[in-house]
């Protein structure tokens, strides 16, 4: 009695769960839009869906142990195996078509999945039914066709599976297993295939148009410019602009829209190598997948952007200051930032992260303003302290130590403007240094209006940005010194990139080939003739600022007259591009990523538009004040909350960023080697600095030494940590630890041997283990150690430890990550 | 299909489309390309030996002698090929120069190619060719181009994990020009994991293997528990995943693993047996061909041993070309074909890719060029009364010599040819550097359009991607 009720039931739940699909169908089409619960229940697809296969495959296998007996002992377990085999098939199948509508798939296969996987509910619900029917109800008129459907279950599973598997895994998720030969290809995916083109009528959205023509553009620039293009045009034929190609060549049209098959361009582009007619004539063989990227590409209608379409094809970020209104918020947050981050965290329904504690704070900002860490004495008091501005106190005390504060920003400074003590180009008299003036410009808190300007307009002390490096010999023309300015001050100031222009019309932005050598002329005594990848063209330009509607450059001017144009306008409040280049720096170097990233890509998309806009204006209307910034920065909630970690180094650039925290840094390899020589004994030595800056009266250096590592020249021990080789610009460091580091660290002289040094000391200043660990503990990690740390540090050192085991416990303890994390 | 299916189809494409057209200012390249690099070419070779003749070996007093005219006071400058004597080879009617008999007597082994030609770049620097020869790209670059060593690194990893992939034996950089060296010692963009391994002394090679001198293997242990446990038990622990500490942990284990590795034993010169020292010891350059020896056999990716850089000295020969040169010679040939012949006979030679190269060669007369013809550096008289003027001392890049063993090169074979007489240029199967790099990239099969986007831009291990490997240096097979 209960089986035939429970069997009703399943016949009811069947009906009902008809009944939804219809009422989803509905949904679906009529809102366009997604309930998340529609998709959740779609994406338990993948999991359900296993449920099926294996009791019915079950009963399948029980069937066929009985097949030789009419009252097979199985029976009722086959019975149990086909009904909910099948109820849970005719939920899979519900479930499969939800995750359908989600849209993530492809059609074709999808729509053959979506088929079969009906079809084996189907056959599922039917082989019970006959089952129920044959052997419940003993009509025995049901066997054959019950056995028959049950036959064709495990086919169509396997089938149905098939196609799922290929949805999930990919076209050649097996076949690669064995396809031994398979040539790779170097160009970029495509996120989308450009197989199937010929009679597909999708239209390509707008972002993939662009993805699909940059890679069109690249193929054909650099394979079939040479020839057909503005230099040489063979054949009557130019492939480097849409109007051209439709024209052309000698012989007609080579592209028609939609089929590639009647092109002559494609079918030029298959033949075999070494074929009469194949093009490129000279050079390679296009590669299969440039290949299929061109047949699509012409299949699709050859699509290429317009004039006019511009701001569709590259993102292009405007340069027009904004000052946004800032936004309601909470009483508790006071600084303007916040009030930003709030609205942000809660449009993405983010909860706040937690501050961070007193003693995570002080180490925090210690090595973010001044780079070094404070002592112990400095984070006690500063724990103790009642005072509800305690926080804000700290920041500004930190910012007045002037020369602390120089010392650390001179690395990042160095970093940015490829300044260097030691370096190529001296040898000839081909570069010059410009330490002085950035120190003192820094120390001063030289407003930043000053600062670029001085910078592109200038004075002895400061002309090596501008002077690039100069070797000795022919350099390509793309590198001689006005393009290397023109590269370096764009990309520095300004967040851009030309070093595509230098050379060529860009494929990754609008910037012509034109507008570099305008740009560049700025820099130059006499106008400098257009090479195009090198090859003089004969032809010229004006200069020009990048934007021509910030100002002109007077072009009969000498070089020191425009110079002192373009650094006009450069600062010009108008030029919103420079100070949200500038906010953005700052902001990725305290809280580890910045609003855009990279951050020499300005065009691209803020995590907060109105916190980049608001935070640049505020910038920029209150004196282009940089310690002004850096403590509006320090002071918010947002740079105070407990820091995040990132899984992979690369997630930092993702597009979707979603901003939840402050980023974990690692100290920079001159943050490491102050904290070192500080603690522990001077790695370098006073005599070999290289910048002996005029300190303030009663500076007294941290540790007591001066030579930080900011004033040597690089190093085996300083490069290993990270501090680049400044022979171009560099805006983020390699932050990753390497094998070369890591001997570096673990047996390279510098460092051992200064904390042979430093044992030596320390063994006669506190002569008792515990005080030591106490101590090293306290200084080197800015915490008591653990009463585990304790005994496991003694258990290495004994009661009185001797010189070799206290520079043990030092190489351990610098090493730890806890140490060299700014978390 | 549905509008839905659409904006997330969009959404997709933009976070796609945005990280391809990426390319950041990183050195960190890597991470935004996933390796499409791979290869389809059979290798055929695993390991390269780079024998690096620094400050430019003159063709015609080594490996592609001319018309020898002894030393007499009065000598016509222009009169001049070859300062040395010629003596045969194992090879019919090829011919060294005097003092070459070793690595005459092995020629059967290798290609020796003849047409070398270095690219034209005016007013001669040393470090401004070594930089193009070792990374195919004229400096200065907008970005850190990588060194041939680091690429490979990069896309092979290295050949045993406890052995650096890329290994630099010999170069100092506390003598002149050495920024400029610097400047190409050094992977790049690519990052510094893929960095050379400095092994400036290779008689202290040891110690850049071994721990800190002074400390024993118990203590070095003890040390590397210590550290473990700390951090275990320290509170970094509590802060999850982060790819900082990650690396951090990773990298110190790798260092110790190599440190405690029974292969670095390899780095211990003193373990070879003395005979073969001896054979190897004609100073630093044949000891670090002693080394990169022995690391080959222990499993190394890419060794290069250099003469060393450094101006006026070496190779470099501004004066006493002659008297100098006798010298250098002794310095390379016996450690060279003793290196080919151990390999050969271990085993290793079939799948070594031993190469021996100079940034240019040198001539008594031309600077530069015939037809392009630079600033002269050199004061060379007309008529030679002393014997310092008697040498090859001026900066030659139009014919230049190079060699090649193993790793699937013909055996016995010449390729190329320069003209008898002045200007003894290339005439016959001119190669150049993008040739060079694509031919040890496809021996090692890598793809020869290997390419990373650094700055939004391509970057290719050779110019545009442009470079075409010979294949007539290789075996059929």
């Amino acid at each position: 009695m209960l089986r035939r009720k429970l069997t009703w039931v399943a016949l009811i739940l069947m009906i009902f769960l008809l009944g939804s699909f219809m009422n989803i169908e509905l949904t679906v089409q009529n809102t366009h839009s997604s309930v998340w619960i529609w998709k959740l229940l779609g994406r338990l697809h993948p999991l359900v869906v296993h449920f099926p296969i294996v009791l019915l495959l079950f009963a399948a296998i029980f069937e066929l142990l009985g097949i030789k007996k009419a009252d097979s002992p199985f029976r009722h377990t086959i019975h149990i195996l086909l009904a909910t085999g099948a109820i849970s098939a005719i939920i899979s199948a519900f479930l499969g078509y939800i995750l359908s509508k989600d849209g993530e798939y492809g059609a074709d296969i999808l729509k053959i999945h979506l088929w079969t996987g009906f079809a084996t509910a189907g056959i599922g619900a039917a082989s019970w039914l006959l089952h129920w029917m044959a052997f419940q109800t003993k009509q025995e008129s049901f066997i054959l066709p019950y056995r028959l459907t049950l036959l064709l279950l495990p086919i169509s599973i396997i089938i149905t599976g098939h196609y799922g598997a290929t949805l999930t895994h990919g076209k050649d998720y097996l076949s690669s297993a064995f396809d031994l030969d398979k040539t790779s290809d170097p160009i970029k995916p495509l996120s989308f295939d450009v197989t199937n083109a010929k009679n597909d009528t999708t239209k390509l959205t707008t972002t993939q148009e662009v993805e699909l023509n940059v890679q069109v553009r690249t193929i054909l620039a650099h394979n079939c410019y040479k020839c057909h293009g503005p230099e040489k045009v063979k054949g009557d034929l130019r492939l480097d602009h849409i109007d051209l190609i439709m024209k052309g060549g000698e012989h007609g049209p080579v592209v028609v829209p939609g089929n590639a098959e009647e092109s002559e361009l494609y079918k030029r582009i298959i033949l075999p190598a070494g074929h009469e007619d194949i093009m490129p004539a000279k050079g390679k063989r296009l590669s299969e997948q440039e290949i299929k990227i061109i047949a699509f590409w012409i299949n699709k209608g050859a699509v290429w952007p317009r004039k006019g379409q511009a701001e569709n094809v590259f993102r292009v970020a405007s340069i027009v200051p904004r000052n946004p209104e800032l936004p309601s918020a909470p009483t508790s947050f006071v600084n303007p930032i916040d009030k930003w981050t709030n609205k942000y965290l809660t449009e993405k329904k983010i909860i706040w992260p937690k501050q961070a504690d007193d003693r995570t704070f002080i180490r925090r900002v210690y090595l973010d303003i001044i780079g070094l860490l404070p002592t112990p004495n400095e984070i006690e008091a500063f724990i103790s302290d009642k005072s509800p501005t305690k926080r804000d106190d700290l920041i500004k005390k930190l910012l007045d130590r002037n020369d602390d504060y120089a010392t650390h920003w001179l690395s990042f400074w160095n970093d940015l403007l490829r300044n260097d003590y030691t370096g190529t180009g001296y040898i000839t008299g081909g570069r010059y240094n410009i330490t002085n003036w950035l120190y003192t410009s820094i120390k001063t808190n030289k407003p930043y209006t000053e600062f670029v300007r001085q910078l592109i307009n200038p004075t002895k002390e400061s002309k090596g940005f501008i002077e690039g490096i100069k070797w000795r010999g022919e350099i390509n023309a793309s590198q001689r010194t006005e393009m290397q300015a023109a590269q370096n001050v764009a990309q520095v100031f300004l967040g851009l990139n030309l070093k595509c222009a230098s050379c060529h019309n860009s494929f990754i932005s609008d910037w012509k080939l034109k507008d570099a050598y305008a740009f560049a002329n700025i820099f130059a005594d006499s106008s400098l003739e257009i090479n195009r990848c090198d090859k003089p063209t004969g032809q010229f330009t004006r200069p020009a600022m990048l934007w021509k509607n910030l100002g002109t450059i007077d072009s009969a001017a000498t070089k020191k007259v425009k110079l002192e144009q373009l650094s006009s306008i450069m600062i010009k409040p108008e030029n919103g591009r420079l100070y949200r280049t500038l906010v953005n720096r700052i902001w990725k170097q305290m809280l580890g990523r910045g609003l855009v990233e990279p951050v020499d890509q300005m065009d691209n998309q803020p995590w907060s538009q109105d916190l980049l806009d608001w935070l640049s204006y505020d910038f920029q209307k209150n004196g282009s004040d940089l310690k002004r910034l850096i403590y509006l920065i320090a002071s918010s909630k947002t740079y105070q909350s407990v820091s995040v970690g990132m899984k992979e180094p690369n997630d930092i650039f993702q597009q979707d960023y979603t901003f939840k925290g402050i980023l974990r840094k690692r100290i920079s390899a001159e943050q490491f080697a102050d904290i070192a020589g500080a603690i522990i004994d001077p790695i370098f030595s006073d005599s070999i600095m290289k910048y002996k800056p005029t300190f303030d009266a009663g500076f007294i250096p941290y540790g007591g030494f001066y030579a930080r590592a900011a004033f040597v020249a690089n190093n085996p021990l300083l490069i290993s940590m990270g501090r680049p080789n400044r022979e171009n610009v560099a805006t983020s460091r390699e932050t990753q630890a390497t094998l070369l580091q890591a001997l570096e660290l673990t047996n390279g002289s510098t460092f051992n041997s200064m904390l042979k040094r430093g044992a030596l000391k320390w063994k006669l200043k506190y002569i008792q283990s515990e005080l030591i660990i106490q101590q090293l503990y306290n200084s080197a990690l800015g915490r008591a150690p653990s009463q585990k740390e304790k005994e496991i540090a003694k258990r290495m050192l004994g009661e009185i430890p001797n010189e070799d085991s206290i520079q043990d416990l030092f190489w351990a303890v610098m090493l730890l990550p806890e140490m060299q994390i700014v978390y | 299909m549905s509008k839905m299916s659409d904006r997330r189809k969009f959404l997709k494409t933009t976070s796609a489309a945005t990280i391809a057209a990426l390319g950041a200012s990183l050195p960190l390249a890597g991470f935004f390309n996933s390796p499409f690099n791979k290869s389809n070419i059979n290798s055929s070779a695993d390991t390269v030996i780079l024998l690096w003749m620094a400050g430019g070996m003159a063709h015609t007093e080594t490996f592609d002698p001319k018309k020898f005219t002894p030393y007499s006071p009065g000598l016509k400058s222009n009169d001049v090929l070859s300062t040395f004597n010629r003596v045969p080879t194992v090879l019919d009617d090829i011919y060294f120069s005097e003092g070459l008999e070793s690595i005459g007597s092995i020629m059967d082994k290798g290609t020796l190619i003849r047409s070398y030609v270095s690219a034209d770049m005016g007013h001669i620097l040393h470090s401004r060719h070594q930089y193009h020869w070792h990374t195919c790209y004229r400096p200065p670059q907008s970005v850190s181009a990588p060194h041939m060593g680091s690429w490979i690194a990069k896309e092979l990893g290295p050949k045993n994990p406890v052995i650096p992939a890329f290994i630099d034996i010999g170069q100092r950089f506390t003598l002149g020009e050495s920024e400029e060296l610097k400047a190409f010692h050094t992977a790049g963009f690519l990052g510094n994991e893929f960095g050379p391994f400095m092994i400036p002394d290779p008689t202290a090679g040891l110690d850049s293997v071994r721990p800190p001198v002074g400390m024993n293997e118990m203590r070095f242990e003890k040390r590397n528990q210590l550290y473990k446990e700390l951090m275990d038990k320290g509170v970094m622990g509590e802060y999850g995943s982060d790819y900082h500490k990650e690396s951090m942990k990773r990298s110190m284990e790798q260092a110790y693993m190599l440190l405690k590795s029974p292969e670095a034993a390899a780095f211990d010169l003193n373990k070879e047996p003395k005979e073969s020292y001896d054979i190897y010891n004609t100073g630093k350059f044949g000891l670090g061909c002693l080394m990169a020896k022995r690391l080959t056999q222990q499993g190394a990716r890419f060794i290069t041993v250099t003469t060393e850089y450094e101006p006026f000295k070496n190779w470099d020969t501004h004066e006493n070309g002659h008297t100098r040169l006798t010298d250098m010679k002794k310095q390379i040939d016996a450690p060279i074909a003793q290196l080919i012949k151990d390999l050969e006979k271990s085993g290793h030679l079939d799948r070594t890719l031993i190469v021996l190269a100079t940034e240019f060669s040198r001539d008594m007369m031309v600077e530069g060029r015939p037809e392009l013809k630079v600033l002269e550096q050199v004061k060379q008289p007309d008529i030679i009364n002393d014997i310092k003027f008697y040498g090859m001392h001026r900066h030659f890049t139009d014919g230049v010599s190079m060699l090649m063993f193993g790793g699937g090169i013909k055996k016995g074979s010449v390729y190329g040819k320069t003209a008898d007489e002045r200007p003894c240029k290339t005439i016959e199967n001119p190669i150049v550097i993008d040739q060079v790099h694509q031919s040890i990239y496809h021996a090692l099969g890598i793809h020869p359009e290997t390419k990373y986007i650094i700055e939004e831009r391509p970057f290719y291990t050779t110019p545009d991607g442009k470079g075409k490997a010979v294949m007539e240096l290789f075996q059929k097979s």
